[in-house]
C-alpha cells in the first residue's frame, strides 16, 4: 500500500498545481523522402508523416485516459527542411511548408518544426534558399515551426546568417503586423541547438536520431511553485536555499518520472522508440504557471532584481539534479524557460520596468533557453536585431550551452506599447533597446566569429 | 487464517507468534496495523501437524492472556485458497472531502456493482475532514474513465472529491526504480475518457 501522504503529494502535483505533459512531440526522419522534384518531395513527405503520426492523436487520448495526466500538446518535428529539400527554389520550399502545415492540421498536432536550416560554420545554397523563403512561410502557414542553427561551440558563428535573420525579422513582422509580428514568434535562432528537443518553435529532428522518436516535454513550473510555497510558509524555521533546492530537485524528479512514464506508454503503443524527457519548466500565460513566480516564492519579490540571476541559476540546477537522477532519458533543452510574452509574473516585471533587455540577457547565460518571446519596437533596425542575435548566441557558444532568440519587432509599436499575441503566446509590454543602431558597423563586416578556446576556462 | 484483535500494548506479535511457534506452525503472511489505539493482525498460518480451531485459538489467547485478544481462526480447505474476485488492473482511488455518515458504505456498493476489488483502504476522519485512499483492481473490461465518473458523481452530491489515478504514476513519483508500464487496456476503453484533473 502507497503511503497516504504520498498519494496525496503526487494528487496535489495533477489536481492543484497544474502538472501536466506540456507536450508530446513526435520526431520524425524524413531523410528518404528527398527528391529534386518538390510534388515527389512533398507526397513523400505526406506519406511518411500519416503513417508515424496517423494515431498520435489516438494514442495520446488512450494514455490521457488511462492515467489522468493531460496531455497539452501533441506535435511534430522533422529533420532540417534545408537538407531534405536541397536544391528547391522557393516554390518548391513553400510546396513543403504548406504540405507540412496540412499533414499537421490532418493528423491533429498544434505546430510542427523543423523547417530548419543549419548553418553554424557556412550556408548552402540550399540553407540560403530556405532562409530567404521564411517570412512567406511563417506569414501564410498556420501551424509551421522554423529554426536557424547559427553557431556552436565547435564552429564558432556565422555572423554572415545573422546579419540575414535580422531583415528577415524585419519582413516575416512587417508580413504579420495585422498579428503584432506574431510571425517572428515561429522562427528560433539558436546557438548549439540540440537534436532532441521536444519544444516548439524550435524543435526539429536531428542528426543521429532513430526513424521515428518520442520526446517528452514536461511543464512543471505550477508544481515546483507551490512546493516551494509550501515549504517556506510550512517550514517551523526559515529555510535556507540549500533546504530550497532541495524541494525542488525532490519536485523535479516527480514531474520528471510522470513525463518518462507518459512517453514511454505513447511510445510502446505506437510501437515507435521512445527518445527524451525535457526537463524545462515551461510557463504559460496562466497565473501561477509562470517561472517569474517560482522566483518570486524563492524570495525575489521584484523580478529584474539583482539576485534574480543567482535564484534562476539555483533553481535551473536544482531542476536538472532532480530531473537526471528521476530518468536516464534527460535530453533537449532542459532548464527554466524565461519566455517573457508566454509567462504572466516576467510580463508583469517588464511593465513595472523592473525587468530589462540587459537583465533578461544576464539571466539567458545561467539557464535555458535564452532571449525568448521578447517584443522590441517594430522600428528596430535589421542590424540591431542581428546585434541581439549575435550577443546571446555568444552566451551560449562560450559556455557550452544552448541559447535562443526569439524576438519580435511588432510592426508600428514602441516601447511600452501592448504586444499582444494570444493563447500560449501571451502578451507583453514592448521591451526598449538601449544604445539601438550602435553596433551596425560590427554586424556588418559579416564572415564568422571563430570557434572558442576550449582551455584556460577561467 | 488468523485474526487477533485488542487494545494495543508492546508485545502482542511476539505473543501471538510464539504461540504458533509452540504448536509447530509457520508463519506464511501476516499484516499488521494499529487504528486509533487499536491492535489488529491478520495472517495465514501452515503447520506440520494438524491442528484444530480451538486449539489454535486457546493457544494465542492462552499465552497472550494479560494482552485479552479477541481470536478468530478460519480453516482454509486444500492450501491456499483461489481467488474468487475478477483480477484487474491496480488503481489507486482516493476520497477527500466533507464527512458524513456512509461514503464508504456508498462508495464500496458502487465498486462492487462495477466489480471493483477493494484488495486494501485506509480511511479516516480528523475533525470533519474525510480522507480514504484505496487500492484496488478494475476489471480489465472496464475503463478508469468510467468509475472515475461514478464516483465524481457521489462526490459532487457530497461535497466530496474523487481521483481514480493508475497505480504506476504514484510507483513512478514515490519509486527510484525505473518507470513501469501497465498492460494495454482493453478495445472498450481506448480513447473513451479524458483526466477531468
Amino acid at each position: 500500500m502507497h503511503r497516504t501522504e504520498d498519494v496525496l503529494a503526487t494528487l496535489s502535483m495533477v489536481r492543484q498545481h497544474k502538472l501536466d505533459v506540456r507536450t508530446v512531440t513526435m520526431g520524425i526522419d524524413l531523410a528518404p523522402c528527398a527528391s529534386p522534384d518538390a510534388a515527389v518531395l512533398c507526397d513523400r513527405i505526406r506519406e511518411r508523416l500519416i503513417r508515424y503520426a496517423g494515431r498520435l492523436r489516438e494514442v495520446c487520448r488512450e494514455v490521457e485516459g488511462r492515467y489522468g495526466i493531460p496531455i497539452v500538446n501533441r506535435r511534430i518535428a522533422v529533420s532540417p527542411i534545408g537538407r531534405v529539400a536541397a536544391g528547391l527554389k522557393t516554390e518548391g520550399l513553400l510546396a513543403v511548408a504548406r504540405t507540412l502545415d496540412a499533414v499537421a492540421a490532418e493528423v491533429g498536432v498544434d505546430l510542427v518544426g523543423g523547417f530548419t536550416a543549419l548553418v553554424q560554420k557556412g550556408s548552402t545554397e540550399a540553407d540560403r534558399q530556405l532562409i530567404a523563403a521564411l517570412p512567406e512561410v511563417l506569414s501564410t502557414t498556420q501551424r509551421v515551426c522554423s529554426s536557424v542553427n547559427v553557431g556552436t561551440t565547435a564552429a564558432g558563428i556565422n555572423m554572415d546568417a545573422v546579419a540575414a535573420l535580422g531583415h528577415i525579422l524585419k519582413d516575416t513582422a512587417e508580413r504579420t503586423k495585422d498579428h503584432d509580428g506574431f510571425g517572428c514568434a515561429k522562427l528560433v535562432i539558436f546557438g548549439n541547438a540540440p537534436n532532441d528537443n521536444p519544444f516548439m518553435a524550435g524543435a526539429f529532428h536531428g542528426t543521429g536520431e532513430t526513424d521515428c522518436v518520442i520526446n517528452i516535454g514536461v511543464s512543471g513550473p505550477g508544481v515546483v511553485k507551490a512546493a516551494v510555497e509550501d515549504l517556506v510558509a510550512l517550514a517551523p524555521t526559515k529555510p535556507s536555499l540549500g533546504d530550497i533546492a532541495e524541494e525542488i530537485k525532490s519536485t523535479a524528479f516527480r514531474v520528471t518520472r510522470v513525463g518518462e512514464l507518459i512517453g514511454r506508454e505513447v511510445a510502446a503503443r505506437l510501437g515507435v522508440a521512445f527518445g527524451i524527457v525535457d526537463l524545462s519548466l515551461a510557463p504559460t500565460p496562466q497565473v501561477g504557471d509562470s517561472v517569474g513566480e517560482i522566483l518570486q516564492a524563492m524570495g525575489v519579490v521584484r523580478i529584474g532584481a539583482p539576485g534574480s540571476t543567482a535564484a534562476l541559476a539555483m533553481l535551473n540546477d536544482a531542476v536538472k539534479k532532480g530531473g537526471s537522477f528521476a530518468s536516464s532519458s534527460v535530453g533537449g533543452l532542459s532548464g527554466a524557460f524565461v519566455a517573457v510574452s508566454e509567462d504572466a509574473a516576467l510580463a508583469r516585471a517588464v511593465e513595472a520596468g523592473d525587468l530589462t533587455l540587459a537583465k533578461l540577457e544576464a539571466m539567458t547565460s545561467v539557464c535555458s533557453v535564452g532571449l525568448d518571446m521578447i517584443a522590441v519596437p517594430g522600428d528596430t533596425d535589421a542590424e540591431t536585431l542581428s546585434a541581439i542575435i549575435a550577443d546571446e548566441v555568444a552566451i551560449g557558444v562560450i559556455n557550452h550551452k544552448t541559447t535562443a532568440v526569439r524576438v519580435i519587432p511588432v510592426p508600428g509599436k514602441a516601447a511600452g506599447d501592448l504586444a499582444v499575441f494570444g493563447g500560449l503566446f501571451g502578451e507583453m509590454r514592448i521591451l526598449p533597446i538601449h544604445a539601438a543602431g550602435g553596433s551596425t558597423d560590427f554586424v556588418r563586416h559579416g564572415g564568422r566569429i571563430p570557434a572558442p578556446l576550449s582551455s584556460l576556462r577561467n | 487464517m488468523i485474526s487477533v484483535t485488542a487494545a494495543d500494548r508492546v508485545g502482542i506479535v511476539y505473543s501471538v507468534t510464539g504461540a504458533l511457534l509452540d504448536l509447530g506452525g509457520n508463519v506464511l503472511e501476516l499484516s499488521q496495523t494499529v487504528m486509533r489505539g487499536y491492535f489488529t493482525i491478520i495472517l495465514e498460518a501452515g503447520f506440520a501437524e494438524p491442528k484444530s480451531v480451538e486449539e489454535i485459538t486457546e493457544a494465542i489467547r492462552d499465552r497472550g492472556k494479560r494482552f485479552d485478544l479477541r481470536v478468530v481462526v478460519i480453516e482454509v480447505e486444500n492450501g491456499r485458497s483461489e481467488p474468487l474476485v475478477a483480477q484487474g488492473e491496480r488503481f489507486i482511488l482516493t476520497v477527500l472531502g466533507d464527512d458524513s455518515p456512509g461514503i464508504v458504505h456508498n462508495i464500496a456498493g458502487s465498486l462492487a456493482a462495477h466489480g471493483v476489488n477493494i484488495i486494501d483502504l485506509h480511511a479516516r476522519v480528523d475533525g470533519t475532514r474525510f480522507s480514504l485512499v484505496m487500492e484496488a483492481l478494475i476489471p480489465h473490461d472496464m475503463t478508469p474513465g468510467s468509475i472515475r465518473a461514478e464516483l465524481e458523481r457521489y462526490g459532487r452530491a457530497h461535497n466530496l472529491e474523487a481521483f481514480v489515478t493508475h497505480e504506476n504514476i504514484f510507483a513512478a513519483t514515490t519509486e527510484p526504480s525505473p518507470v513501469r508500464l501497465g498492460a494495454p487496456l482493453s478495445p472498450r476503453s481506448q480513447g473513451e475518457s479524458l483526466a477531468s484533473h
